[in-house]
């Protein structure tokens, strides 16, 4: 009798409480972006290679451009230790850029990365601009002369790769280089396609489809080695040194022990050898780039120091 | 033939008795999601997203039960616009101009029959047009450029002054308050705006935020003050029977609207919203002001519905073949389509005939379903109606608190929405449209991005809105829309319209 | 001009132009962004506010006559009802969804229509139907009761 009550109210305990040991992985903007994609993505694998034994729970919490979400979890759930939080570059940025209304990247643990996506330049199919070095000549000559569009607004990741390049190219005056910040990479693709901006600055995963259907080249990809399977010349083969990549990977709270957090590296790190993370990155158009734990918080901490300082030479921050 | 074909091919993936159960519990919970004020078809499609993965669906399954949802909510949307005067989603926001008169009137059954009926033309004809010519529609994205996009919003805003109101200056008003709040946050060159340095004000005002407390909260707050008197609730309902005649007369409504509302939803920048109001204004200027816009007619619903759910096909367009997500909805279909390793683009038709043709199939199966689903179910949905209001208005208050506590997860937004609810009782109050206001919050950063990019573009020359044929052609569109009603008013003697009991946010222009 | 009739439009035209005004100034500070931007972060902004200021000019002008405002008494109504849905907002989160809702809906449902006993019903009726359309139909990630409670 008294199981059968027991029984009852544990019933009733998780129909109200919901289950207890069921993580959460928090998708800091609505459902359809990459950080969703992360959430979801990554939260699927973990629990069908067993790395977490209830599906986990991912919740929107849009606002901020990702700061909402910050601040909620530096303030409210500090020591949660079943909270992930999906991060990429876009979260790196917008902290050194302190967008995030005075947070900073140090009020949370970045547990890892586990695939990056590389940026791309591209340009119509009946473009002028054969190579990466035609289209820099003509800003090296006329910095208003060429426009680009890009998925992100202005002083955005998109939009640092064209200012990276062009500095790195000795194009002197920056500021005066033109730029539409559209939705997504898709529109900025249309906008070139349609002749409207003569460049577009995106991610490869953006491109991909296009590509193939012969629409518009790409002139260069901002990554160590060429991407397997593309045959797009990075743009240090062309002279310019500069790499960009749009990692994607996950933070936890700053509280939680290192026990917790070493557990949650080594989850992901499962994750990135796993079959199905594999085959996810192939269809997305993401390249490999794995780094987990006290590797990946050193990482993140080079890359806010260098795109603050770019950053504040631009003028986009103080 | 080729489309014979293909379209055999469609079905035959997606006309399994699995599939087919899939299509009726997608379209039910569609349905329900979408006549839920604050939860709209995104909402719908994201909370299905886990259940598709957790019951490990393939992609053809997961595909049917998705669209779906999305063809419900769609078809959901008109349900609490006309029966409680509150818009399910935002689509259907113009449904309620025309649809809660005449659930007033007793004729909710009619109304909800008609915009069913409707619904059901605007979706087929999207589907179709979706299966014939989606590849080279296509291409009409590549000729809109920022210059013509703000043409094209510049006519939205343009003839909205013969909206709602009989006071022009509050018609002005009420779409310049909406401007005026979409310019909160941070824009897209970097400067924060009007935010009071909160940051849950960087990302701007969410529209689903703004709709329901204009529209629910302030329903409730009505209610509150007048007792349920007045409203559609416990109105003697006449019988429900399919009016057929009714339907009939609507037949060239409902085709002109399915063609502009289609077009306007494979233009990536306009969506289901624009549609239903452009073809609810197209229709007002049509029938000229004896035909009785917004006192509760056929044409006031037939032509929002047909719009909005021929958008919704038109808005697949742009998402499969450019993988440009024409609004909120598409933007979960399309993370969805990438989950389950199809990646929409140009190459998308050739390369994976399987799924395009499964989808299309899969439209028309849900569509189907959901026409005779929302016929025999207008009783059960008319019963409503009879709820004491006492019960079914907090109800209706919950659920809106939920649907907008999921978006964000604090209760700043709910705060925003109490505000909204607040402001939309004495907007009420002193007559001036609430529906300008909602169209202003959503275009209005389109609209000034598409200005200042445009000028970005051409470094300052004010001659590059004009430099194209699309953009002169919608420019006269909307200088005429804008002046041509002041002429007629004077040229033409209106009939004076009897008095009616008309909600105040639906009284007609004249 | 009769000016006892239009209050209500005359004053909400004095309080649009005021707010448009300090709309318009409030613009006037943004400064630049750092790139190529001719329209600029002011333009679209002061339009707005001159557009406003017309209008709440023209409704101080030509006000239409007044609307029929409550009495006193269910000003106060709708206030309470207000401060309800404050107070709602602010426990949905620490004290989950099932008592809070309850509550709010029940006083809702009583200034409708003031009968307790169907209030309190309702109010029950909706907290548990709804938690468990929202929990288990939809499968939003709803807390039922604050965490720790089981």
């Amino acid at each position: 009798m008294t199981n059968k009550l027991r029984a009852l109210l544990t019933g009733a305990a998780i129909f109200v409480g919901g289950s207890a040991s069921a993580a959460e992985c928090i998708a800091p903007a609505n459902p359809g972006g990459g950080w969703d994609f992360t959430c979801r993505q990554i939260g699927k694998i973990m629990y069908d290679i067993g790395e977490v034994d209830q599906p986990i729970q991912v919740t929107n919490m849009a606002g901020g451009g990702g700061g909402v979400a910050f601040t909620t979890v530096v303030n409210e759930r500090n020591d949660d230790s079943d909270l992930i939080v999906a991060a990429s570059q876009a979260t790196a940025t917008r902290l050194a850029q302190d967008a995030y209304g005075g947070a900073t990247a140090d009020q949370v643990r970045f547990v890892g990365a586990i695939g990056a996506d590389p940026g791309v330049i591209v340009v119509a199919a009946d473009s002028p601009y054969q190579n990466l070095t035609d289209l820099l000549d003509a800003m090296k000559a006329d910095p208003g002369s060429v426009a680009f569009a890009g998925g992100s607004a202005a002083g955005g990741f998109d939009h640092l790769k064209v200012l990276q390049l062009a500095k790195a190219y000795g194009v002197e005056d920056v500021r005066s280089i033109r730029y539409i910040g559209v939705d997504g990479g898709a529109d900025a693709i249309t906008q070139t396609i349609g002749g409207f901006t003569q460049g577009m600055t995106g991610d490869m995963s953006e491109i991909v489809g296009f590509l193939e259907s012969g629409d518009v080249r790409a002139i260069a990809v901002l990554a160590d080695e060429r991407v397997p399977g593309f045959d797009i010349p990075t743009a240090k083969e062309q002279g310019v040194d500069v790499v960009a990549v749009n990692w994607r990977g996950l933070y936890v709270p700053k509280g939680v022990s290192d026990e917790t957090f070493n557990d949650w590296a080594a989850k992901l790190q499962a994750v990135a050898d796993s079959e199905e993370w594999q085959q996810a990155m192939a269809d997305n158009g993401l390249a490999p780039f794995t780094v987990v734990g006290d590797d990946f918080q050193a990482f993140i901490d080079k890359n806010i120091a260098d795109v603050q300082a770019l950053s504040r030479e631009i003028g986009i921050i103080q | 033939m080729d489309i014979l074909s293909n379209l055999a091919l469609g079905f035959s993936i997606a006309l399994t008795p699995w599939t087919l159960m899939l299509a009726i519990i997608g379209c039910f919970i569609g349905t329900i999601v979408g006549a839920l004020p604050g939860l709209g078809p995104s909402n719908g499609v994201a909370l299905l997203i886990p259940i598709t993965f957790s019951m490990g669906l393939d992609a053809t399954a997961a595909l049917v039960l998705l669209t779906s949802v999305y063809y419900g909510a769609m078809y959901g949307g008109r349900i609490s616009s006309i029966l409680l005067n509150i818009p399910g989603d935002e689509p259907a926001m113009m449904t309620t101009l025309d649809g809660y008169p005449m659930a007033k009137q007793g004729r909710a059954g009619d109304a909800l029959v008609i915009s069913g009926v409707a619904s059901f033309v605007g979706a087929l004809f999207a589907t179709i047009m979706l299966a014939l010519v989606a590849p080279i529609l296509a291409r009409v994205a590549y000729l809109f450029g920022p210059a013509e996009y703000f043409a094209l919003y510049l006519l939205a805003f343009s003839t909205l002054g013969g909206i709602a109101s009989k006071n022009q200056a509050k018609a002005a008003l009420a779409s310049a308050i909406g401007l005026g709040i979409a310019m909160i946050g941070i824009d897209n060159n970097n400067v924060t705006r009007f935010t009071g340095g909160n940051l849950h004000l960087n990302d701007g005002i969410d529209f689903l935020v703004a709709i329901v407390g204009l529209f629910a909260v302030s329903e409730v707050f009505v209610f509150i003050e007048s007792h349920g008197r007045g409203s559609a609730l416990g109105v003697k309902l006449d019988k429900v029977t399919v009016p057929w005649r009714e339907i009939w007369s609507t037949r060239w409504t409902m085709l002109r609207s399915s063609i502009l509302g289609f077009i306007a939803g494979v233009l990536p920048g306009a969506g289901a919203s624009l549609g239903s109001f452009l073809t609810y204004m197209m229709e007002k200027s049509i029938g000229g002001s004896k035909a009785g816009f917004g006192t509760g007619v056929a044409k006031g619903i037939a032509a929002p519905e047909a719009g909005n759910n021929a958008a919704a096909g038109g808005a697949l367009v742009p998402m499969l073949t450019l993988g440009v997500p024409g609004s909120g909805t598409t933007a979960v279909l399309l993370a969805v389509l990438m989950t389950l390793n199809i990646t929409p683009g140009p190459t998308l038709f050739a390369n994976r005939p399987e799924v395009v043709w499964g989808l299309i199939a899969s439209l028309l199966i849900a569509n189907f379903v959901l026409l005779f689903m929302n016929v025999p179910l207008v009783k059960i949905f008319v019963k409503v109606l009879t709820v004491p209001p006492a019960l079914l208005l907090p109800g209706v208050m919950m659920v809106s608190f939920v649907g907008i506590y999921s978006l964000t997860g604090s209760y700043y937004d709910m705060l925003l929405m109490i505000a909204f609810g607040v402001m939309g009782w004495i907007f009420r109050k002193l007559d001036i449209p609430t529906v300008p206001i909602i169209l202003g919050i959503l275009l209005g950063n389109a609209m000034e991005n598409s200005l200042r990019q445009a000028m970005t573009l051409s470094a300052g020359d004010a001659s590059f809105l004009f430099s194209s044929g699309i953009s002169i052609g919608l420019w006269v569109a909307a200088v005429t829309g804008f002046v041509a009603p002041l002429f007629l008013r004077r040229i033409i003697k209106k009939p004076t319209l009897p008095e009616m009991e008309v909600p105040d946010h639906a009284k007609p222009i004249d | 001009m009769n000016l006892s009739n239009g209050k209500g439009d005359r004053i909400f035209g004095v309080v649009v132009v005021l707010v448009a005004v300090a709309y318009g100034v409030a613009a006037l500070q943004f400064k630049q962004g750092f790139i190529v931007d001719p329209v600029g972060p002011k333009t679209f902004p002061l339009i707005v506010a001159g557009v406003s200021v017309v209008c709440g000019l023209m409704l101080i002008v030509k006000p239409d006559p007044d609307p029929e405002f409550p009495p006193l008494r269910t000003v106060g109504t709708l206030l309470m009802a207000m401060l309800t849905l404050v107070a709602y907002a602010y426990a949905i989160k620490p004290l989950g969804f099932l008592i809070p809702t309850a509550i709010a809906a029940a006083i809702l449902s009583y200034q409708i229509d003031p009968r307790a006993k169907f209030a309190v019903a309702a109010g029950l009726g909706l907290s548990g139907g709804l938690y468990v359309l929202f929990k288990f139909v939809l499968g939003l990630g709803l807390l039922g009761v604050p965490k720790g409670w089981f």
